[in-house]
């Protein structure tokens, strides 16, 4: 193993003085993450008074951020494209000795790119809960909470370091398990934040523990630092990136809920419908493709790692799409959606400077589009007495219209219509995914085009059966069209949905991001290993045989109310692909172990299963503990056998 | 005769003081072992202020005993209120606190 | 000149010795407290005893802090013919020590709109059930806990700032004394008190003894008790090695007993458990502040020299202190015990950085005490306030659900325990770095193996304070109901700093570190 010295203290600080400390604008910067977060601290901490005004607080504050996001954004194309990244440092956050790590935000294309997306998708989700949550007692603490999240989110995207991401990063954590568990003192609720706050767990120890790594290897934990400090090790310091780069898969995974920690999602569905449409589609799930587009210095010199990524990816995609083609209830099977195309997003990040800006648009794209199609499920759920099983909807397009018709944008965006935001986006990973040598163009290339036709096939199943084919409504349903509060937020998504791939296309957004990503210019003499149209057709080719196929299933046959047995396979995907029961043994068990190792007191309960560590951990505790007996003279002994091996340790380093 | 030896009896009764607090069960003889203890302790002061010709040493004998006065009246009303609700001075009868 | 000349050389002048008064004011004005206490204990009526005691003592410990905020410049010196050094870390541990010892105070006179503070018992002597104890019950007001806390902040105020191993001693017994008799006084669960303060007592006199065998020694080898001499005498005086090295170890003996650290630990869960809850919380706190200040010195004026005599035990323990503290508390299911094997664990974190032997620890020791202390004063409050029948709800399968019941509570709860698991922006997290930081930079590859001994133990106590947060909020109130009590201000008040220091120490720790890094120089 190339070990590189534990070089703490060099002063690696000077190198990140080259991006421009910020100037204008960027230097109130900050109040991105402050307005949301004051908004958090005022609504918890003024109870009373704000029972009613809170939630429009709430909502002009996210607004507020969107619009500091958005001036920064005008300014930043206004400033040529090397100049665009600003670092604006906040204050002395850890001066320990000779080592000293600001707080700082660092603004640039990728993280303003983030910041739009989360406060434009955020605050419309805001104006959508207050339709949505309007008779909810509790809608006071749900809008701080949402504003904690944007905070959080937000610290997380522009941070400075690695360590103050992962303060946001257990922030977004924090705010997410209280939105999940929100409603819900009911067990399978709590049970659902309890399973995410385990997943989540192992994904973050592996981010902590990668910091680590990086503080131990290059002596610095700022990003820029970091970047310099990879890039200039460059190979020698393989061994460590690649260690590196697993840490942050890991952290990836359990965030943005990859194989082989992906099970949590669905259950999380079990929030409030906004929730999901924020966190579990736009935003916190993403959250992992940022982590790996943003350290990819790193996977550029640890190429085992990267082809990780890829794999995950890929695994992830392809499952998540199967699930999706079994799942019943609407939002678990726009969840498997949200796994499977963060999927794509993960193998674009994994196939190297080819892909990371795809995987960007994607992921900018796809939050408008999935946000939209959920809260248009919310909308449904709304007018369907809060169901959730697509088998007793359908026919709802005549009832909501405005519904239908925005799902109807998401729907094609999705399945990638030609000229439609998804079309561009994902066709791009697909292209991507076929670029390079050897086996991996063929498998990664194939696997993402198959499961283009695959997420045509399972959107329109989802699509038609809600709101195609024949009623079959249970009989006290009154279907009826949402408020505006939460229709005009899904029309704005709906645009978006339509129109965002193009503009963005249009605009050279890849090439404005390639000065963070790195090299997307050099991506143009990288030829897939088949010709672009060829890929197109094909694509679009399956895409329609997914289409037709859903069709005849589901709009034109009857769907039965009770869902048929179906194949292994279905059964196998309709449960996850026993992921549960895997993680049953996993997580649960040992998470169940954990509370009640905590809840009991006798022996036999605290020496019940966990795994291997923490039973050892356990067991030398049960054992160190009998040492601690009571009898106070055997306390003197120990102190006294304590002096004599002290005064023996002298006596023997004296003579 | 070497002042030493007066420090070895010092070492010599400080470990029988130490050996008294554990091998005794009455709380009251095993304070006594600690004053014991603090007593050796003031003849080694002694005898090195002896040694090494200053008076510090034999000051410092003069406060222990007054400390160790000053601990007899808190140990003492400690060992009683324990007798009087317990009905026993032995130390092993205090035994709920443990693990 | 040492303070016992007074005493006499056989010259027959007699020279008063140099006293400045403005160095000790703070502890005399805490004296004065404690002394005003007895009078008001003595001669006033029952009725105005409480009110009067803490606000006599109140006003002493704030008086006390303001004159060092206001004159710590002009403090410094050594004084009292240099048996007492007032300098820096003196001053900021003095600091420290009056802040949480008026936090701890507040918790302590926490009433629940009784008559006397409610976690102790009327009359410390009847016997538990009697009708000696009723009668006081009934007449009852307990309020001689403030003069006894008064005197053992005295203690703790001059341990940190001794300049002699005399003083040292003088001052460690008047810190333990009071702290043995009020661990005797709770109100309920008399037996167990009782129980932790014989233990407690027998155990401290027999650390005390070890401690002033080890100054007898070091006294036998340098011809002085004063620190700074000792210093001096290290590599002029010579064959008498054994004497130094023996004595020195002794002497951390007695001190690594106080802070707790293994193997002298033992005393530190039965009477963190035994003890009325506010008195735990305080000293958890303040004696492991004033017990580290006083181990600074030590090592850092009087010992330095002789470093590679003890230093390797030195690690020994600390490395064990950290494993042992974080494994055993896995298996603790009382509340208080848990906290108590996590004050262990934090010692070993501190020891970590005392070890570093550079100005760097200092500071980084003052920093870990300073929001160790406050967010543990906190844990212990919050302890006080949960109840089931009366009695405090210390088993933690109690709080199961407490989310749900007292969600601001739980969260605080929550927040504390992330501060001790070392959570970044939080104060914990800071505060493992620093003294991690100044190991790894000076104490060489003994420094790295201890980090990586530490960094493994927290993540055991992570786990450990991430159950109890997992039993708070994801899981089913089992068993008899738990009430939460309601805090007065006071109360309010202490617990809030805690919570409050555990975050600003996280999100701004700059200026706190700035302070005791400019605070880090020891003069003798």
């Amino acid at each position: 193993m190339t070990t590189l010295p534990l070089s703490l203290p060099t002063a690696v600080a000077a190198a990140d003085a080259a991006v421009a400390p910020a100037q204008g604008m960027a230097g109130v910067a900050w109040l991105l993450v402050a307005l949301p977060l004051a908004g958090a601290a005022l609504l918890l901490l003024v109870r009373r008074p704000l029972e009613r005004v809170g939630p429009i607080i709430a909502t002009v504050l996210s607004w507020g951020s969107f619009v500091v996001g958005a001036i920064l954004l005008v300014e930043m194309i206004g400033r040529s494209p090397e100049a665009r990244a600003q670092h604006l440092t906040l204050f002395s956050w850890l001066p320990v000795g000779t080592f000293s790590l600001d707080a700082g935000m660092l603004i640039d294309q990728l993280s303003v790119t983030f910041v739009l997306l989360i406060t434009f998708v955020g605050s419309l989700i805001h104006v959508y809960s207050l339709g949505y949550m309007a008779h909810d007692p509790d809608r006071r603490k749900f809008f701080a909470f949402l504003n904690l999240f944007v905070a959080a989110m937000l610290l997380l995207v522009t941070a400075d370091s690695y360590l103050l991401l992962y303060v946001g990063w257990e922030g977004v954590g924090l705010a997410s398990y209280l939105l999940i568990g929100f409603w819900n003192w009911n067990p399978p609720y709590a049970s659902a934040a309890n399973k995410a706050f385990i997943a989540n767990r192992i994904g973050d120890f592996g981010l902590g523990l990668a910091i680590m790594a990086m503080f131990a290897t290059f002596g610095t934990v700022t990003i820029t630092g970091v970047d310099r400090a990879a890039q200039a090790a460059g190979d020698q310091a393989g061994t460590m990136l690649t260690v590196i780069g697993f840490l942050l898969l890991l952290g990836a995974c359990g965030k943005s809920a990859q194989f082989p920690l992906q099970s949590w999602l669905g259950d999380a569905m079990a929030g409030p419908t906004p929730v999901s449409a924020l966190i579990h589609a736009a935003t916190m799930v993403t959250a992992g493709v940022y982590l790996v587009v943003r350290a990819h210095p790193v996977y550029d010199h640890a190429p085992v790692a990267a082809l990780a990524v890829t794999i995950v990816g890929a695994i992830t995609l392809t499952m998540g799409a199967i699930i999706g083609c079994a799942k019943d209830d609407i939002k678990k099977a726009l969840a498997a959606s949200t796994m499977s195309q963060i999927g794509y997003m993960m193998l674009a990040a994994g196939l190297g400077p080819v892909g990371y800006a795809f995987a960007i648009f994607h992921l900018v794209t796809h939050g408008f589009f999935k946000a939209g199609m959920f809260l248009g499920a919310g909308s449904v759920m709304h007018g369907m007495g809060d169901r959730v099983d697509m088998r007793t909807f359908g026919g709802l397009s005549g009832k909501m219209k405005i519904t239908w018709a925005t799902f109807l944008c998401g729907w094609l965006a999705i399945i990638g219509f030609p000229f439609l935001s998804g079309f561009f986006s994902k066709d791009k990973i697909i292209e991507a995914a076929f670029v390079g040598e050897g086996w991996r163009p063929w498998v990664f290339g194939l696997t993402t085009m198959l499961v283009a036709g695959l997420t045509a096939f399972y959107m329109s199943r989802l699509f038609f059966m809600t709101f195609h084919g024949k009623r079959r409504w249970l009989e006290d349903d009154h279907p009826h069209e949402s408020p505006a509060s939460m229709t005009v937020p899904m029309i704005i998504l709906a645009v978006g949905s339509v129109a965002l791939g193009g503009v963005l296309q249009a605009g050279g957004f890849l090439d404005w991001l390639a000065p963070v990503t790195g090299g997307h210019a050099g991506a143009a003499h990288h030829e897939p290993v088949l010709p672009i149209p060829v890929i197109t057709g094909g694509t679009l080719l399956l895409v329609a045989l997914g289409v037709g196929l859903a069709w005849a299933r589901y709009w034109r046959a009857d769907v039965p109310v009770t869902a048929p047995a179906g194949s292994w396979l279905t059964r196998a995907a309709a449960r996850d692909f026993y992921q549960d029961d895997v993680n049953h043994g996993l997580l649960v068990v040992p998470g169940n172990a954990l509370v009640e190792a905590a809840t009991l007191a006798d022996d036999s309960g605290v020496d019940q299963g966990t795994d291997g560590v923490g039973r050892a951990v356990l067991g030398a505790s049960t054992r160190l503990a009998r040492l601690q007996n009571g009898f106070v003279r055997s306390y003197a002994l120990t102190m006294l056998l304590g002096v004599v091996l002290v005064l023996a340790a002298v006596w023997m380093v004296q003579s | 005769m070497s002042l030493m030896n007066y420090v070895y009896l010092a070492i010599v009764l400080f470990a029988i003081g130490a050996a008294t607090v554990l091998v005794r069960r009455n709380a009251i003889i095993v304070f006594m072992g600690i004053e014991l203890m603090l007593n050796a302790v003031n003849l080694a002061f002694v005898t090195f202020a002896r040694m090494n010709g200053s008076l510090d040493g034999q000051a410092v004998a003069l406060f222990v005993m007054v400390v160790a006065a000053a601990e007899v009246v808190v140990g003492l009303a400690i060992i009683m209120t324990i007798h009087r609700s317990r009905r026993s001075a032995s130390v092993d009868d205090a035994n709920l606190l443990k693990l | 000149m040492s303070p016992l000349a007074l005493i006499g050389p056989p010259s027959a002048t007699f020279t008063p010795s140099e006293v400045s008064y403005l160095s000790i004011l703070p502890m005399l004005i805490v004296a004065g407290a404690a002394l005003i206490g007895v009078l008001v204990e003595a001669f006033a009526p029952r009725a105005a005893r409480f009110t009067a005691q803490f606000a006599v003592a109140m006003l002493g410990l704030l008086a006390a802090f303001a004159v060092i905020a206001m004159r710590a410049p002009a403090m410094i010196g050594v004084t009292l013919s240099g048996a007492v050094v007032v300098d820096g870390p003196a001053l900021v541990f003095q600091g420290m020590v009056l802040l949480m010892g008026a936090a701890g105070l507040a918790l302590m006179a926490e009433r629940f709109g009784g008559r006397g503070p409610d976690a102790f018992t009327p009359s410390g002597s009847s016997v538990p059930g009697s009708q000696a104890e009723g009668l006081a019950e009934r007449l009852g007001t307990t309020t001689e806990v403030f003069p006894l806390t008064m005197f053992a902040l005295l203690g703790m105020m001059l341990f940190p700032a001794s300049g002699d191993l005399l003083t040292m001693f003088v001052a460690l017994e008047v810190l333990s004394m009071p702290l043995y008799v009020l661990t005797a006084l709770a109100r309920r669960r008399r037996l167990l008190s009782q129980e932790a303060a014989l233990k407690y007592f027998l155990l401290g006199s027999f650390s005390s003894a070890f401690f002033l065998f080890g100054a007898a020694l070091l006294y036998g080898y340098a011809g002085s008790l004063n620190l700074g001499e000792i210093g001096r005498a290290v590599g002029t005086v010579s064959g008498r090695g054994g004497l130094l090295a023996a004595g020195a170890l002794l002497l951390f003996v007695g001190l690594l007993f106080k802070v707790g650290a293994v193997p002298f630990h033992s005393w530190t869960p039965d009477v963190y458990q035994g003890a009325p809850t506010p008195v735990t919380g305080f000293m958890a706190a303040c004696t492991k502040v004033a017990a580290f200040g006083a181990l600074l010195r030590l090592v850092y004026v009087g010992l330095a020299g002789s470093r590679w005599d003890w230093e390797l035990v030195l690690w020994i323990v600390a490395g064990l202190t950290m494993v042992v503290g974080s494994v055993l508390s896995v298996s603790q299911t009382d509340i208080k015990r848990l906290l108590a094997y996590s004050s262990v664990a934090h010692a070993g974190f501190i020891l970590v950085g005392l070890l570093a032997i550079d100005r760097a620890g200092i500071a980084a020791v003052t920093f870990y005490l300073a929001s160790y202390g406050f967010a543990t004063i906190a844990a212990f409050g919050i302890v006080l306030l949960v109840r089931a029948r009366g009695s405090e709800a210390t088993h933690i399968s109690q709080w199961a659900g407490l989310g749900r019941r007292a969600p601001v509570l739980a969260a605080g709860m929550g927040l504390l325990l992330m501060g001790f698991a070392g959570i970044p922006l939080t104060s914990g997290f800071t505060a493992k770095f620093a003294v991690f930081a100044a190991a790894v930079a000076h104490a060489g590859a003994a420094g790295v193996v201890l980090t990586v001994i530490g960094v493994l133990s927290s993540a055991v106590t992570a786990y450990v304070y991430f159950r109890i947060v997992v039993l708070m909020f994801f899981s089913e109130p089992g068993g008899a109901p738990v009430d939460v009590l309601r805090p007065s201000a006071g109360g309010a008040t202490a617990i809030g700093v805690g919570l409050l220091t555990t975050v600003v120490l996280g999100v701004f720790p700059a200026p706190l570190l700035a302070l005791a890094a400019s605070a880090s120089q020891f003069l003798w």
